[in-house]
Order: C-alpha cells, then sequence, then structure tokens
C-alpha cells in the first residue's frame, strides 16, 4: 500500500453562509468543547485533572486555527518540523514545551493531537491537555522548587506518535510509563485525553455530514472573521494609544533570588495593539520562568476584553493578527533552553495581575484589585505502614480580588473551573487529616468591595513523608485599587508533633514530617477594590457576624465602630471615617502597601524568613535589549513604525 | 367505587386526572395554579373535577401529587432559615462551597455568588471527630454541643441541619446531636446530612442536607394545609407525593425530607412519557417537554427512567436520586437578541416570561421570542382552536423585525426561521447530552414531546436528532397528572464502603447488601405495601480506583454470597466502555457505594383507547393556512384533533390544533393516530 508523506489538507472553500447556519454550528462547536471536558472529567484518574479540572480542550480548523477552546493554537508551529507523516487515527503526545513554542509551559502538561480525517482530507484538529500528577524525575510531582534545569522537571516526551493508524505504539508508551511513579494513573489520564478528543473528533465529523464539508469550512473561517472585527472594536475602546505600563513582583524563584520584575506596557497604533515585556526581568536560575507562548497571551488578551461584552461568543484566534507581542529572548517569559519551567503558576497569575492594571484605565468594567497571585500547592507522598507509595497533590486557592460587581470570593480559585478537593476524599485515600479547612480572618483587603479571604488548611500528617510547598505574596501584597488595601500574605507553620513550631519558606522540597505533625497553610488574600472608608456599614456589620473580619479590623480598615451588639455606633463611625480620611487624603489609583526597600527590609521581623536576593543574571542566557526585541516583532508581524 | 386522582401542581396550571379503579372511566380537570398557597388551587381543582365525574369525594381512595412548592422555595429564595453544625474547623464549608469560579478565564470577574442556604452566622462547630473509617478521634462533647443548639434555636432559626465529617461511613456523632437536639428542643425539625445522603463528598452532602431543611418548613406547612383542607371538604383519601426519582413517598416522608422531591415536577413528566409510550410500543424514548421558559430532556432506555444522583436547583448542585433531567434555559419565552459587538444571533437564556409573555399575547410585551418566530411562520395559527387566546401577529412580526434589521436579513420570515433553528439547536444540545454523551444512539429511540410547546418543536427536534416517531400524547399537558398516577412506591437506602474489588469481602459485601434489603423491606412493610406489589433491588455504585464518578452496577447478593465479585467486575467494564469508549483491564475496579432500593408498584390506569379506523383524515380539517418551512411559503391544513380518531392519517405540511398545545408536521413527514389517540409522527415512507 502507498503511503502518503503529506495528508491532503482541506481547503476552506470561499462561499457565502447564511449568518444563522454560522451561529448554529457555532453552538454545536461549544458543545462539542464541554463534549470533550465531560469525557475527560469522568474517566480520568487523578483528582488534579478529575476533581481540579485542570485540563484544556481545543478544536482547530484545517490549518490548526483554533475555532472553540482556551488556549490558542499551536498546531501549525508543532507541524513545521514534523516528519513523520499525518494519517487516519494517529494519535501525537508531547510533554517538551521547548518543542511546541510553549503551547504547554511544564513537562506536567501532556498534550495530545488527533487529526480529524473528513473522506481522505484533514479538516482539522482535536487537542488537549492535561496536567499529570507525576512524570518522573528527582520528586513526586516533578515540580522540584529548586530545579535548575528542565531535565530535573521528569520526563521530556518530544512530539511523538503514540498511536499510529489506531495502533498504540507499547514499546514508546512503556518506555514513557516505565519512568512514572504512578504509571497506571498516567496510563488513565492519557486514554481519558485521547478519549476526549475522539469525542471532538467525532462531533465535527457529524457537522461535515449534517452540513456538508464545504459550508462547515467555510462557517469556520466566518467564525474567525466574527472574530477579527469584534475584536477590533474592543481593542480601539480598550486599549490607549499612549502607552500604559504597569509592573508588579513574584517574591522569589525558590533559590533564595528574588523579587522577580514583570513588566508591561501597553499601546495602540491604528488597528493595531502591543504589549511589550520589556524591562521584565532576566530568566530566573529557579523554576519559575514561564515560558509564554505568543497565541496563548492574545488569547488571555482577548478572552479578558471580550468577557464583559458577549460572554457567549465561540472564542478563537480570528483576531490574532491585531495583536503584537514583545518578549525579550532570555525573559522570564521567553526563557531559552534548557530553563527550569516547573512552578510557573506564579508568574502565570502575575501576569493577568499586570495585564489588568496596565489595562485598567480604558476598560473601567474590567478594573479589579489583584487577587492571591498563584497556584498554592500542597505536595505529600511516602510509603505507608504497607509498604505502599502513596503521593497527593493538592491545589488551593486564596482571596478573589474586590470587583466592580461585588466583593471578591473568599477561598475561591482565580482559574476558571478549579475545584477542591473533598476532605473526605483526601482521609480515605491518603494518610492526612484535615483539622481545618476555613479562611483566615481579616486577610481580605478593605475596600467598598472587600477582597476575599485567603484559605486556611491545617494538614496533619499520619505517615511518616516529605513535603513540598509552591506559593508565593508571602513577601509583596496583592494589591489593592482607587482607594482599598492590598491583601494579607501568605504564611507555611509547621508545628511538630511535640509542639514546636517551623516557619516554612514558600517554595521548598523535602520537608520531612512525621506523624502528627501539623501544617497550616495560609494563602493570600484579595486587594480591595474603591475606597474602603465607603464600605457600606451593614456590610461591615454582616462580615463581622459571619467572622470574616474582626472588630478590631472592622475599625482599622473600615474606620467602622461597632457596640457590643454588632451593630456600628453611627457617631464613632463617622468620626473615626473623618479621622483616617483626613490622615489618608485622597484615594490613590493603586496601592501595593509598602515600599520594596521597606518591605525588604522587614521582611526577616515580619515573616520570620530571611528576604531574597537580587539574581545574578545567567551566563548562559543574556537577556535580548527591548529594542532589539521590538524590531523583532515588527519585521516578523509586518508592522513597521509608525514614521 | 375506588377512584384514584394524580395531581400536578405546575408553575401556570394545575392539572388533575381522576380515574376508576373499577370501571376505568377517566376525568380530567384543568385549573389555574394559586402560588401563594397552592392547597387552594388543588381543593378547587378536586371540587370541579369532583363534580364533573358526578364522585363522592370519598370515593377517592388515593391522591397522588406531584408539587413544585419545594423546587420554588429554592429558586425564589423563600425557605426557612437554616441553622448548620459542622466539625470544628469546617463551619465554613457552604462559604468555601467547591471553590470553584466559572469560565471562561477570568470569569470571576462577573461571577455573582448565591448566598447558601445556611448563612455563616447561623453556623456552628461541635467539638468532635471521627476518622475517615469512622473511628472516633474526639467525642462529641456534649455539653458544649448542647450550648451551640441552644444558642442556634434561640436565635430563631426554623429548621437545623447536621453535617459532619465522615459521617457518611458513621453517623453516630450525627445521630446523637440529633438526639440532644429531641431532648432540649422535642420536635424541631432537624435533617441529619448521613440520613438524607450516606455518601462521600462533605460539601454535596452538607448542601444536600441544608437543602432539605431549607424548604422542610414550607413543604411541611404545604402538606399540613393540604390534608386539613382536603379533609374538611370531606376527603379520606392516603395523599401520597412524588419523589425526584418519578417513585412516590408518603406525605409523612415529604414532610420530613422533601428534598427527595425536589425534582418531582420533571419527574412526574417523564413517568408519564413513559407510561403513555410504553402503552404505544416504545420502551425506549427521549422525552422532549418544552415549557414557557425552559425545556427538560430525559432519556428512558427498556422502560425505565435514567435516574441520576446530582442534580442542580438554581446555582446549586445537590445530589439526591432524580430522574436524570437536563434542563436548557430554551422556551417559547426565550427571548432573541444581536449583540452589537458580534452581530451574532442568540436566542436566550432571557425569557419574556409570564409578564409581559411574548409579543404575540398582545399584554404589551415588543421584545422577539420564540413563540413570535412560530407565530410569523405560521406555525401558530392566529386563533387558538378551544383557546380562549387571539394572537396578535401583528406585534409578533413587528418583534422578529427587530432581529431582521440587527442582522441585515431580507424578510421577517427570515429572523423568524433562524431564531426556531437556532432555539432547536440548543435543545438538540440537551437531548445530546442525555444520549449521546451517555454512549446512546438517539436513533433508537422515539421522542415524546409535551409541555406547552413541545409539539410545536418536537418534529424538528426528531430531524436533528434521527429520533422517530416523534409521539405526542393527547392533551399533552395532562401528562405530568397521568406520571403521578402510575408511578411506583420507592425509597433507597444506601451505605457507602469504599474498597478495591479485590480487596472486597463477598461475605461482608453481601451481608451489607442483606441489612440495606432489611431496611427496604422494613420500609415496604411500614408502608403497607405486601404480596407480589414489592420488589427490593440492589445496587453497586463503582469505578475504577480514585477516579472521581461511579456507576451503578445492578448486583444480587445471593449471587454474591454463592459466586464472589467476579461477574462484578465485568459488567462495570462492560458498562464502563458504553459510557466512555474504553477500560481499564490493569486498574483495579472498587465498590463506592452499596444501595438497595424498595419498590411497590400500583395498579396503572387504563387510557382511552379507540378501534383502528378510517384512515382519512378530511373530516377534522377546519382550514387551509401557509405557513413557512425552509424559506418556501407552504399550504398547511389545519386539522382539529378532537375530531381525529384512531387509524387517521395524513401528511405534512399539516398543523393540528387542541386545547393546550399545537402540533406542527413539516412537510415530508406524515402522522397517524393510533389506538390510544397519540399522534405518531414518522418520515413519509
Amino acid at each position: 500500500m502507498a503511503t502518503v508523506e503529506k495528508p491532503r489538507i482541506a481547503e476552506i472553500p470561499d462561499i457565502d453562509v447564511d449568518p444563522v447556519t454560522v451561529d448554529i454550528i457555532e453552538g454545536a462547536l461549544k458543545s462539542a468543547r464541554y463534549e470533550m471536558d465531560a469525557v475527560l472529567f469522568r474517566s480520568a484518574m487523578s483528582p488534579v485533572i478529575r476533581e481540579q479540572h485542570d485540563e484544556f480542550p481545543m478544536l482547530t480548523d484545517p490549518q490548526g486555527r483554533m475555532v472553540v477552546g482556551q488556549f490558542g493554537a499551536y498546531i501549525n508551529e508543532m507541524m513545521d518540523e514534523w516528519d513523520q507523516g499525518i494519517y487516519p487515527g494517529d494519535v501525537i503526545l508531547t510533554s517538551d514545551p521547548f518543542k511546541c513554542s510553549a503551547s504547554i509551559s511544564h513537562t506536567n502538561d501532556w498534550l495530545v493531537l488527533v487529526p480529524i480525517f473528513y473522506g481522505d482530507e484533514l479538516v482539522g484538529w482535536a487537542s488537549q491537555f492535561g496536567h499529570q500528577m507525576d512524570c518522573g524525575g528527582p520528586l513526586p510531582g516533578s515540580l522540584p522548587t529548586a530545579a535548575k534545569t528542565i531535565f530535573e522537571e521528569g520526563l521530556i516526551i518530544p512530539p511523538l506518535k503514540i498511536v499510529e493508524r489506531g495502533e498504540v505504539q507499547q514499546p514508546v508508551l512503556d518506555l514513557i510509563l516505565n519512568n512514572m511513579r504512578l504509571p497506571e494513573m498516567n496510563r488513565a489520564d492519557l486514554f481519558a485525553i485521547v478519549a476526549g478528543c475522539r469525542a471532538g473528533e467525532k462531533r465535527v465529523i457529524e457537522l461535515c455530514e449534517r452540513f456538508g464539508r464545504d459550508v462547515y469550512l467555510a462557517t469556520l473561517q466566518k467564525l474567525l472573521d466574527r472574530t477579527y472585527e469584534a475584536m477590533k472594536v474592543l481593542i480601539h475602546a480598550a486599549i490607549p494609544e499612549q502607552p500604559e505600563t504597569f509592573e508588579d513582583y513574584i517574591d522569589d524563584d525558590g533559590l533564595g533570588n528574588g523579587p522577580f520584575k514583570m513588566k508591561l506596557t501597553i499601546w495602540r497604533e491604528g488597528d493595531h495593539a502591543f504589549f511589550d515585556w520589556s524591562g521584565t526581568d532576566p530568566q530566573s536560575l529557579g523554576p519559575i520562568n514561564f515560558y509564554l507562548s505568543e497565541g496563548m497571551f492574545k488569547m488571555f488578551i482577548g478572552v479578558y476584553l471580550i468577557m464583559v461584552n458577549d460572554p457567549q461568543i465561540l472564542f478563537n484566534d480570528g483576531f490574532y493578527p491585531l495583536l503584537h507581542v514583545v518578549m525579550p529572548e532570555g525573559s522570564m517569559l521567553r526563557p531559552r533552553f534548557p530553563a527550569a519551567l516547573g512552578c510557573r503558576t506564579h508568574a502565570l497569575a502575575r501576569l493577568f495581575d499586570v495585564l489588568g492594571g496596565a489595562l485598567t484605565k480604558e476598560a473601567p468594567e474590567l478594573n479589579t484589585a489583584s487577587g492571591y497571585g498563584t497556584s498554592p500547592y500542597m505536595l505529600y507522598s511516602g510509603w505507608d505502614d504497607n509498604g505502599e507509595f502513596f503521593y497527593s497533590m493538592e491545589i488551593l486557592y486564596g482571596g478573589i480580588p474586590g470587583r466592580p460587581v461585588g466583593d471578591g470570593m473568599d477561598g475561591h480559585s482565580w482559574w476558571p473551573l478549579f475545584e477542591n478537593i473533598p476532605t473526605e476524599y483526601l482521609e480515605s485515600y491518603y494518610p492526612l487529616r484535615i483539622d481545618g479547612y476555613t479562611t483566615v480572618k481579616d486577610s481580605g483587603g478593605p475596600g467598598f468591595h472587600r477582597g476575599g479571604n485567603g484559605v486556611e488548611k491545617r494538614y496533619v500528617y499520619l505517615e511518616p513523608g516529605e513535603v513540598s510547598i509552591h506559593d508565593d505574596r508571602w513577601l509583596t501584597r496583592p494589591w489593592a485599587a482607587l482607594g482599598g488595601w492590598p491583601g494579607g500574605r501568605s504564611s507555611k507553620l509547621l508545628v511538630r508533633a511535640d509542639g514546636t513550631e517551623e516557619i516554612l519558606p514558600s517554595k521548598i522540597d523535602q520537608v520531612e514530617v512525621a506523624p502528627g505533625d501539623t501544617l497550616v497553610y495560609r494563602t493570600a488574600g484579595g486587594g480591595g477594590w474603591k475606597d474602603r472608608l465607603d464600605r457600606p456599614v451593614d456590610a461591615v456589620e454582616r462580615d463581622v457576624s459571619y467572622g470574616l473580619v474582626s472588630r478590631e479590623f472592622a475599625k482599622e480598615g473600615y474606620g467602622v465602630v461597632l457596640d457590643d451588639e454588632g451593630k456600628a455606633d453611627v457617631a464613632a463611625t463617622e468620626k473615626e471615617r473623618a479621622r483616617q480620611l483626613d490622615e489618608r487624603g485622597p484615594a490613590q489609583s493603586f496601592d501595593f502597601g509598602p515600599s520594596l526597600e521597606e518591605v525588604l527590609a522587614n521582611c526577616k521581623e515580619e515573616t520570620g524568613l530571611e528576604p531574597p536576593v537580587p539574581a545574578t543574571p545567567l551566563r548562559w542566557s543574556p537577556l535580548e535589549a527591548g529594542d532589539d526585541a521590538l524590531d523583532r516583532v515588527r519585521k516578523g508581524d509586518d508592522v513597521p513604525a509608525p514614521s | 367505587m375506588a377512584y384514584r386522582l394524580g395531581v400536578d401542581v405546575g408553575g401556570t396550571f394545575t392539572d388533575l386526572f381522576l380515574v376508576s379503579d373499577t370501571d376505568g372511566q377517566r376525568f380530567s380537570v384543568k385549573t389555574p395554579s394559586t402560588p401563594t398557597d397552592p392547597s387552594e388551587g388543588v381543593l378547587t381543582g378536586v371540587k370541579r373535577i369532583c363534580e364533573e365525574a358526578n364522585v363522592g369525594v370519598g370515593e377517592i381512595q388515593n391522591i397522588l401529587h406531584g408539587t413544585t412548592v419545594a423546587t420554588n422555595a429554592v429558586l425564589e429564595g423563600k425557605g426557612a432559615r437554616v441553622g448548620l453544625i459542622t466539625t470544628q474547623g469546617f463551619h465554613q464549608i457552604l462559604h468555601l462551597a467547591r471553590s470553584q469560579t466559572p469560565g471562561p478565564l477570568a470569569g470571576w470577574v462577573i461571577m455573582i455568588k448565591p448566598d447558601p442556604p445556611a448563612l455563616l452566622s447561623d453556623t456552628r462547630e461541635a467539638v468532635e471527630r471521627l476518622d475517615a473509617r469512622g473511628n472516633t478521634i474526639t467525642p462529641i462533647d456534649v455539653e458544649q454541643v448542647e450550648g451551640i443548639v441552644k444558642d442556634l434555636i434561640d436565635s430563631g432559626i426554623e429548621s437545623l441541619t447536621v453535617g459532619l465529617i465522615n459521617s457518611y461511613v458513621n453517623p453516630a456523632h450525627e445521630e446523637q446531636i440529633g438526639e440532644i437536639v429531641e431532648r432540649l428542643y422535642p420536635g424541631f425539625p432537624v435533617t441529619l446530612s448521613a440520613h438524607v445522603l450516606p455518601e462521600f463528598r462533605e460539601y454535596e452532602r452538607t448542601l444536600t442536607a441544608c437543602m432539605n431543611s431549607y424548604v422542610r418548613p414550607r413543604v411541611a406547612t404545604y402538606i399540613e394545609q393540604l390534608q386539613s383542607s382536603l379533609k374538611d371538604f370531606g376527603a379520606t383519601a392516603d395523599v401520597n407525593i412524588l419523589r425526584s426519582d418519578a417513585g412516590l413517598m408518603t406525605t409523612r416522608e415529604a414532610a420530613r425530607n422533601p428534598i427527595y422531591g425536589v425534582l418531582s415536577g420533571p419527574s412526574g413528566g417523564v413517568a408519564g412519557a413513559l407510561y403513555v409510550a410504553g402503552k404505544a410500543g416504545f420502551d425506549n424514548i427521549l422525552t422532549f417537554d418544552m415549557g414557557g421558559t425552559s425545556t427538560d430532556v430525559a432519556l428512558c432506555e427498556n422502560g425505565e427512567p435514567t435516574i441520576g444522583r446530582d442534580t442542580s436547583i438554581g446555582q446549586f448542585r445537590i445530589k439526591v436520586p432524580s430522574v436524570s433531567v437536563h434542563t436548557v434555559g430554551a422556551g417559547g419565552g426565550s427571548l432573541a437578541h444581536v449583540p452589537e459587538l458580534t452581530r451574532a444571533l442568540r436566542v436566550g437564556p432571557q425569557s419574556a416570561g409570564a409578564d409581559p409573555g411574548p409579543a404575540a399575547y398582545g399584554r404589551g410585551g415588543e421584545e422577539p421570542s420564540v413563540t413570535d418566530a412560530n407565530v410569523v411562520l405560521g406555525y401558530l395559527p392566529p386563533k387558538l382552536l378551544g383557546g380562549e387566546m387571539q394572537l396578535d401577529v401583528d406585534a409578533a412580526h413587528a418583534a422578529v423585525q427587530k432581529i431582521a434589521d440587527a442582522m441585515g436579513l431580507d424578510s421577517v420570515e427570515q429572523a423568524a426561521e433562524g431564531m426556531i433553528k437556532i432555539v432547536n439547536e440548543n435543545m438538540a444540545g440537551a437531548l445530546r447530552v442525555v444520549s449521546v454523551q451517555r454512549g446512546h444512539d438517539p436513533r433508537d429511540f422515539a421522542l415524546v414531546a409535551y409541555g406547552g410547546a413541545g409539539p410545536l418543536h418536537a418534529n424538528s427536534m426528531a430531524e436533528l436528532m434521527g429520533s422517530f416517531p416523534v409521539i405526542v400524547p393527547p392533551a399533552p399537558g395532562l401528562l405530568c397528572a397521568i406520571g403521578d398516577l402510575v408511578a411506583d412506591f420507592r425509597d433507597e437506602f444506601a451505605q457507602t464502603l469504599i474498597s478495591v474489588l479485590d480487596d472486597a469481602d463477598p461475605t461482608n459485601v453481601a451481608n451489607i447488601l442483606d441489612t440495606l434489603g432489611e431496611r427496604a423491606t422494613q420500609w415496604l412493610d411500614d408502608e403497607g405495601i405486601t404480596g407480589i406489589a414489592r420488589s427490593v433491588s440492589y445496587v453497586a455504585d463503582m469505578r475504577y480506583h480514585r477516579q472521581g464518578y461511579e456507576i451503578p452496577v445492578p448486583v444480587d447478593p445471593v449471587n454474591v454470597r454463592a459466586n464472589g465479585l467476579g461477574d462484578l467486575e465485568e459488567r462495570f467494564n462492560q458498562l464502563h466502555e458504553q459510557l466512555y469508549g474504553f477500560r481499564m483491564p490493569d486498574t483495579a475496579c472498587e465498590i463506592v457505594n452499596l444501595r438497595s432500593v424498595g419498590a411497590g408498584s400500583v395498579p396503572k390506569p387504563e387510557l382511552p383507547t379507540g378501534t383502528i379506523g378510517d384512515a382519512d383524515a378530511s373530516a377534522a380539517i377546519v382550514e387551509e393556512h401557509d405557513i413557512v418551512v425552509e424559506g418556501e411559503k407552504v399550504s398547511a391544513k389545519i386539522y382539529d384533533r378532537a375530531m381525529l380518531n384512531p387509524g387517521a392519517s395524513f401528511d405534512g405540511p399539516a398543523v393540528v390544533t387542541e386545547f393546550d398545545a399545537t402540533t406542527v408536521v413539516l412537510p415530508g413527514y406524515s402522522a397517524r393516530v393510533d389506538e390510544q389517540f397519540n399522534i405518531l409522527i414518522d418520515r413519509k415512507s
């Protein structure tokens, strides 16, 4: 049988499609995407995918442009280098961020691609990636906080066929699973991801059958065009012509270096918007680099802008040509191989803080404060009394910032659709007891709309083992907007069974624990939004009666003086608010808390931990100059500087 | 003479259906619902139906009742003030919920979080703790618990929930607190989470129990009012309430655990659809209940509804056995709009509601609704036969014209067809969720249409799904009341046992099943259900080790005792493959819950039948009228359903009108009337 080296990629016909058909196909693609999720959730094994929903589906057009999904398309860039042919029944797998233009940003994410054939033509791709609990390497979880290169972060799977024309490539799969601590879980999650992609594939084929190949394909183009036109309008409304700059910090890299600055400048030239990360610090030695895919970042911007305008829209790649992203080589956001990437969630969250801050002036409906600013992890592993290996990994949440629509939620996830793991699940499967799961009183920044409180979770370890912690915002505070106060900082306290206490840093591995040791894990709160002295008195009364704010903090943070019944003393409150207003003066746009110099100077005293020290640049990865990076992007995207 | 009465209280109408157990005579009555005190509407209906049937109220032996009192209490936020007692360290359990925020990215920016059924200020922590195996780590501190109980009840809470960590393994601590409350405040309504839902996941269990407390006083009051007014009227009948899983429960049980009836409305419809379809010879059906603001769909296989354990009411996900009804915010009142930014056509979830309603109702509505689109296309004739209402065709045109203008379409008909297609696609999405997403091929199912707008859209839905024939029962509005009449008594008893199959001791599993079976038998005894009418079946909720969702697998304790658990594993693997397309032979299976289901069957009413007669339906034609299909105007005959007799058949395009529904038959399809007076629509042969 003759083999075809290159698949026949369907050409999108230039035909008219009536607008209603476009809307119908849009709805059907949206259902297909949720079906991909549903299949994966129900059949995945690891709680990270199943209970916490750390996974991302996508469907593309024949050219690999995303027509529905959460992250931008990456297939084109990946396929440029591909030389193994593509056939019906193939499944491609990779976990190498450096070989897929950073569509996945650490080795834990396993990315699966399934080509969709209709007849003998490639009409699109279904793709999905999910976070694996473990992918090998020196430590369970494969996210060592002290990693200095990607080689310490588990097995790096280059793009390869794990299934070829319907046949599982068993030796390859065996080689991969042989390097995993929990091979059955990796296998189950991998095939759950594949099953999700197959569900998407099936729906696309059905749409081709129902509407005809030509109408289906032409509709994809219409959907891409629709987003392009919509975003043009939003860009004009939201992006100023004059450059706006915002900067914020990640506290440390897990190796004692820091803080690390992330800086973004945005401006508009006609229909085109620029997002320039020049001024962001060089890549770190520790694993906090966030190798940012350009497409993914464009998607972030787009979703952020469009969410309040037409939340029902089917989000896609159509508007990409309007956005231009400058990321200097050798910076934290474009680190060079073999940078360590495992713990990129801090930079991922900070990216949104910085983007939100920069966009605030022109898009008031998106103007919020900043939240707990990372994805806090707790990992625990060891061998139980039967000699069985156990390993649990959990993502915690924190304070959502104060927002135009209301208070920030206490202890909720900033990332969509993530969920906490039930205590009863943890206790029945792991040698753990949860002695309390609540929120940290007074950790939400005061504001007209209060920032959410951080989470306090108390873990009692029942077997000897090792614990890892990943968190941030222990040093710098989640900032407030327009007259609020910043949110409270995170902390970790290990109380040994004998009562001795140890303050733990926010990024650490291999903390040995013994039965009866308790970890008090506190995450950061959210910043307050608008003037804290204008917060309705009854809202403060309610927060105190709910135990979310203390009486003392009601006075200090909101100027509300409560009587013994918990009701506000009106006269005393007025007086206190007037006094504080007088002391403070007019509200500031942003409140970051004390200056970085002060924060560092008081670090040891306030947190019990040594302050981080400025990082030494890496000899093997010099930082590209910002102007050079901008020139590179202008040339590549063909948007010359205005004369 | 002995009569039984089915009563379904809906949002707009209360439907009653009376059957004689001796001679099979049937009567029906429709009367406006009375939302402030629904028992008034019921009583009005009972009086009317007794009059019309010339039946003494004392002759009614059973009243079988589906009610939305509990659902409405939740949706309207008008439940009781609920107190909650948690394990120490967990008082924010409802406040933290599952920590989730909606998609897409930055969805948290616009998220509105509803208040939970028990407020934080009404939540207290008890000093106590059990471990995951049910062993006591910290015993109950009785004095401390007495303190918080007094504190809560004296503060004015109306209903109390106890939800403790790991109570699903061992309810002892919850029961002990329940006893303390009973000792201090005899008769105070207390819901124990392990009794309502003895399953793991503390948030869902506590929430479900709190929801029970939340609706309990209101449901109890309603049942009391209903019973006393019926008694005053001379009724001596037993009243039974329909559960969300289409089983019946006693009023005593309904007053104690009303959460089991929270979806009793939709489950009545499914039970009725199943019964009617079964009589017509179809055991595999998709139900399609399209109302004014939403559409409920469900899948039934082999004459049984799919029973699920997760359901949502408003924004809350609760876990009680329920007919797996999937709801979408698409109905006759759904409004179309075109966002300026994308110029896409969106239909729903906003609805014209009851007031002002669609523009065609002529009560001041100006926004284009799905009903208006149906009027523009001629699917709803201007004069509704049997109804008092005259539709305002001009107002409907004016409303839909707005969509044509916003989208730049040539004609108002184009816009109307677009709206219908979009809303149909949304509803087809719901039908896909209950069929293809769960491993079923919709082409193997018939589609049963009911609800105010179901028969209007059913032909198109069947076309999209390939589900034929369409079955439109006579008086589609009565289906829920019929469902009440055909429901069996049903209750479940569960015990969580998280155990890998290889480690599970078959004797132990069989023993637990036997114990659960005894509880089911005891319950049947208590309900006075005897003889061949009673049955007990068993289910194991299973999954692959550490997977997050369970699949119910039927199990037989006798077989387990004799042959072990081996074939359970194989049957689980088969089901998993059917649902998700793969199996994992190298991964251990585990049992999560064991359940027994007690059922007591009741005699089923006979439905009106006729003998198949002449195929000629021309006598039922009342007029001809233009309808628009795929942009073409075609002439359709309008039939009066009351004049369509068994055997009558006719081709589309046609419109069939009756008192509470209009059925559309599209070109290319034909309809026939079967012996039970159902209209069956199929592709033209």
